[in-house]
């Protein structure tokens, strides 16, 4: 059989990062096939080339046996390649049919109301879904938005769906339906390309898998001939670089924080642990585990509806950042440029930001020059590599931002600290540095929590290891237990597929 | 009942409802507001704004603005005229196309630098609004075009009437304008390529996704809205008749106010045509209104006009938070 979709010896790098190294992938009509990898394996790099969001850089594309050139989505589209993401795309101001056949230009010039509906309402119909056609796209839920996607692919007859991640947000009921539908676009013909962190679906809907790994193609197996085991094997099969594996706890202090059942509805429930002064715990996951919505719950953002916090022996309800802080509590956010850093602004100023009532002196004005001298202290102490801490903090490098970042919740003399990937999108030697940075941080007596999904890096930290799951604590491990493919395995759900 | 309405009708039902209302409160203030005279004095003087806010909408649709159009609207008035002065056997239609045209091609100086050299919408027109109305200045070398240097058709254009009911007149300038506003609002509704307007507007990320080229939608957006700000000058210019290099200014806050006013959302994503002429009606009556009462100062009128644009979106705001709200509770 011809596959529908063909990749040969694609590689893509983004600046000096390789995403995609000499990758292989064949895609036969009426399959489905998962696709399954780590975090950063790169899945979406992969997704993104076949869809036209990216050109690859060597290697070539074949759609039913003829290399195409995708330059855009709208050629992707017309080579019959459309793909559904976690977050629906869709017009929320366009009701259902028109999101249907927004980009379907073998529909004539006129709108015929009348004919549209009809005919939007026969494509939702054959997905086996209820759904007003008529209805502003605004009002639906994912998973609706995501059929109208789906109904929207089927509409212009695409020979390949993509589905990333599908059901990352969804419920229990709702993936159901979704399977559902993937087997019943299998049914007419349709190539569908599963990329799924559950591996329980996968079990439930693929023929066959490719794993990748470190931007290669690892395997590709009809499903008959995978086992669990041998797929996390394959995920997680990197040579542990780089870090060395912790071996056993830290010793640590008394108990500081004290975390009983926490939940906010409908995000995440039943969080439970005890985090003491000099301990790291860290928090790993698949994304959309919710693993930051309980850093946020503790930090006040979004705060927990359930559940008890107690800080040194105190019971505690935070509700906002300004009351965290004044606990003792800081939080090093995932999204330096978003809520992070102010980025135009210079070196000293981001680091004073957070402790500027230190710093006021008569009639309420800044005293500029211990300002400056705080700054210089952790330049020289956290190494921050410029000339000058006047410097904008905009044009330092990814690990030079996390380090001011630091400075600047380290300056608030915090108790329980709380990273959120402290480390993403920073190089090899930035990323010893700030892990020797959190360890000096535990020696000296502060309580450590970070969420990360890099188990390597996990591995190295950690004390304990709570991992979730869709929202819920799937095991807390302590590190003379801990491996990687116990990690991936609870994250996964492994061992859960035979119960469902 | 209220939430089987779609939003979109409700707010037109509202904006129907308060244009009644101001029109009531004016005729307990001004002697013989209701007359025949008065309508034809607003319906005239809402002529000329239309076109220019039919073509506001459509930029505000695609989630930009087009602070520019007054400018554009001057300058298409003036060259125009000019033109006329120099050569006054031109055909009258060829007149109405030469000023759209003329639009058109500012509107695609604005175009180019939003949708491809990715400046935002508000910044470049706001540039462009300066430079158009320099230009004018420079062009203009402060000289007056007067209405008796100017073809006797186009003098009595304005007072031309296509038909006429007891005293109500639909003068040849409103159907034009009138005309505009339908011709666009049925392209809206009823073209499939312009929902893509709707669509950039609504989502540009899924835009994208959705392989439409928004770039070149946004391009159009702009070129629709010179060309539709040129027919406004053309109005201009026939109503007033002496053009000085200070027409049309203004018209950008009065064409913003009567999309905003009529509901188009300032998000991008939604309106329609008819909220956009009930809200152009609705703007001008207060503006013409406004000057017939004795004890409000003739500056006010300007404030005014800003207060109705934050009230409307105020309003709106608030009214739609508080009906998702319903609905929500409706729908558990």
């Amino acid at each position: 059989m011809v596959p529908v979709l063909e990749l040969r010896n694609v590689s893509k790098s983004f600046s000096a990062t390789a995403a995609l190294k000499d990758m292989n992938l064949s895609i036969l009509p009426g399959e489905v096939h998962a696709i399954v990898g780590e975090n950063g394996a790169g899945k979406s790099t992969l997704i993104k080339i076949m869809t036209g969001v990216h050109q690859p850089d060597t290697g070539e594309i074949l759609v039913d046996g003829h290399a195409r050139h995708l330059p855009s989505p709208q050629d992707a589209q017309a080579a019959g390649i459309a793909a559904i993401y976690q977050e629906p795309m869709v017009f929320p101001d366009l009701d259902v049919a028109e999101n249907i056949f927004v980009s379907n230009r073998a529909k004539g010039t006129w709108m015929r109301w009348g004919e549209l509906y009809t005919e939007a309402d026969r494509i939702v119909q054959q997905l086996g879904v209820t759904l007003d056609v008529r209805r502003a796209a605004s009002g639906l839920t994912l998973a609706e938005q995501q059929t109208v996607e789906i109904a929207r692919a089927l509409s212009l007859n695409v020979k390949i769906l993509i589905m990333d991640e599908p059901t990352a947000s969804l419920s229990a009921h709702e993936v159901a339906r979704l399977l559902a539908i993937a087997r019943a676009l299998k049914e007419r013909g349709v190539a569908v390309i599963y990329i799924s962190h559950r591996l329980d679906e996968i079990f439930k809907v693929a023929d066959r898998v490719t794993v990748i790994r470190d931007g290669q193609h690892i395997s590709t197996r009809p499903i008959a001939d995978v086992t669990e085991q041998g797929m996390v094997r394959d995920m997680v099969g990197r040579a542990i670089d780089a870090f060395a594996m912790k071996q056993a706890a830290n010793p640590h202090g008394p108990v500081l924080l004290s975390v009983e059942n926490l939940g906010r509805a409908g995000v995440f429930q039943g969080i439970s642990f005890d985090l003491s002064q000099g301990e790291i715990l860290c928090l790993a996951g698949l994304v959309g585990a919710r693993r930051t919505d309980v850093a946020l719950a503790l930090f006040g953002i979004a705060p927990a509806t359930e559940g008890r916090v107690t800080l040194a022996g105190q019971a505690v309800a935070i509700t906002t950042p300004r009351q965290a802080m004044d606990l003792g509590i800081a939080y090093v956010s995932e999204d330096r440029r978003k809520l992070g850093l102010a980025m135009p602004m210079p070196i000293f100023a981001n680091i004073s930001l957070a402790s500027l009532g230190k710093l006021l002196r008569a009639f309420g004005l800044i005293d500029r020059r211990a300002e400056t001298a705080m700054a210089e202290t952790y330049r020289n102490q956290l190494a921050i590599k410029s000339a000058d801490v006047r410097a904008e903090v905009g044009k330092l490098s990814g690990g030079n931002q996390q380090k001011v970042m630091l400075a600047k919740w380290l300056e608030t003399r915090p108790r329980v600290l709380i990273f959120d990937e402290p480390t993403r999108g920073i190089d090899v030697g930035a990323k010893a540095e700030v892990h020797n940075i959190i360890r000096d941080l535990a020696r000296q007596g502060v309580a450590v929590l970070v969420i990360s999904s890099d188990l390597p890096e996990v591995l190295a930290l950690a004390d304990r290891v709570l991992v979730m799951r869709e929202g819920r604590q799937a095991g807390l491990v302590p590190i003379a237990q801990a491996s990687q493919e116990r990690i991936i395995g609870l994250a996964a759900g492994q061992g859960e597929r035979s119960a469902a | 009942m209220i939430r089987a309405l779609h939003p979109q009708t409700l707010r037109l039902i509202a904006l129907g409802l308060a244009l009644l209302a101001v029109v009531l409160f004016f005729s307990t203030q001004i002697d013989n507001y209701l007359s025949p005279r008065m309508f034809n004095r607003i319906s005239t003087s809402a002529a000329v704004v239309l076109p220019v806010a039919v073509g506001q909408a459509i930029v505000v649709i695609t989630r930009n603005i087009d602070l520019s159009m007054g400018s554009i609207m001057g300058v298409v008035a003036y060259m125009v005229g000019e033109a006329l002065v120099l050569w006054p056997g031109l055909n009258p239609a060829l007149v109405i196309l030469m000023a759209m045209g003329l639009g058109a091609i500012a509107g695609s100086i604005n175009g180019i630098l939003v949708a491809w050299g990715r400046v935002p919408s508000i910044i470049v027109t706001l540039g462009t609004l300066a430079l158009f109305r320099t230009f004018l200045v420079e062009h203009g070398n402060a000289r007056t075009i007067t209405a008796d240097a100017l073809p006797r058709w186009l003098v009595d254009l304005p007072q031309m009437s296509l038909l006429s009911l007891g005293g109500l007149d639909l003068r040849v300038t409103v159907a034009l304008a009138l005309a505009a506003c339908l011709i666009v609002g049925l392209a809206l509704s009823r073209l499939r390529p312009a929902r893509k307007f709707y669509a950039v507007g609504s989502n540009p990320d899924a835009a994208l996704m959705a392989g439409i080229n928004s770039a070149r939608v946004v391009f159009l957006a702009f070129v629709i809205s010179g060309a539709l700000a040129g027919l406004g000058g053309f109005i201009f210019l026939a109503k007033f008749g002496n053009i000085t290099v200070v027409a049309g200014m203004g018209f950008e806050l009065k064409a913003v106010a009567a999309v905003v006013v009529g509901g188009v959302s300032i998000m991008g994503g939604s309106g329609t045509m008819l909220g956009v002429l009930i809200g152009t009606v609705l703007v001008d009556t207060i503006d013409n209104s406004l000057t017939r009462l004795p004890w409000l100062s003739e500056f006010w009128r300007d404030a005014l006009l800003g207060i109705l644009i934050m009230a409307a979106v105020t309003v709106d705001t608030l009214a739609s938070r508080s009906l998702n709200r319903l609905k929500r509770r409706g729908g558990e």
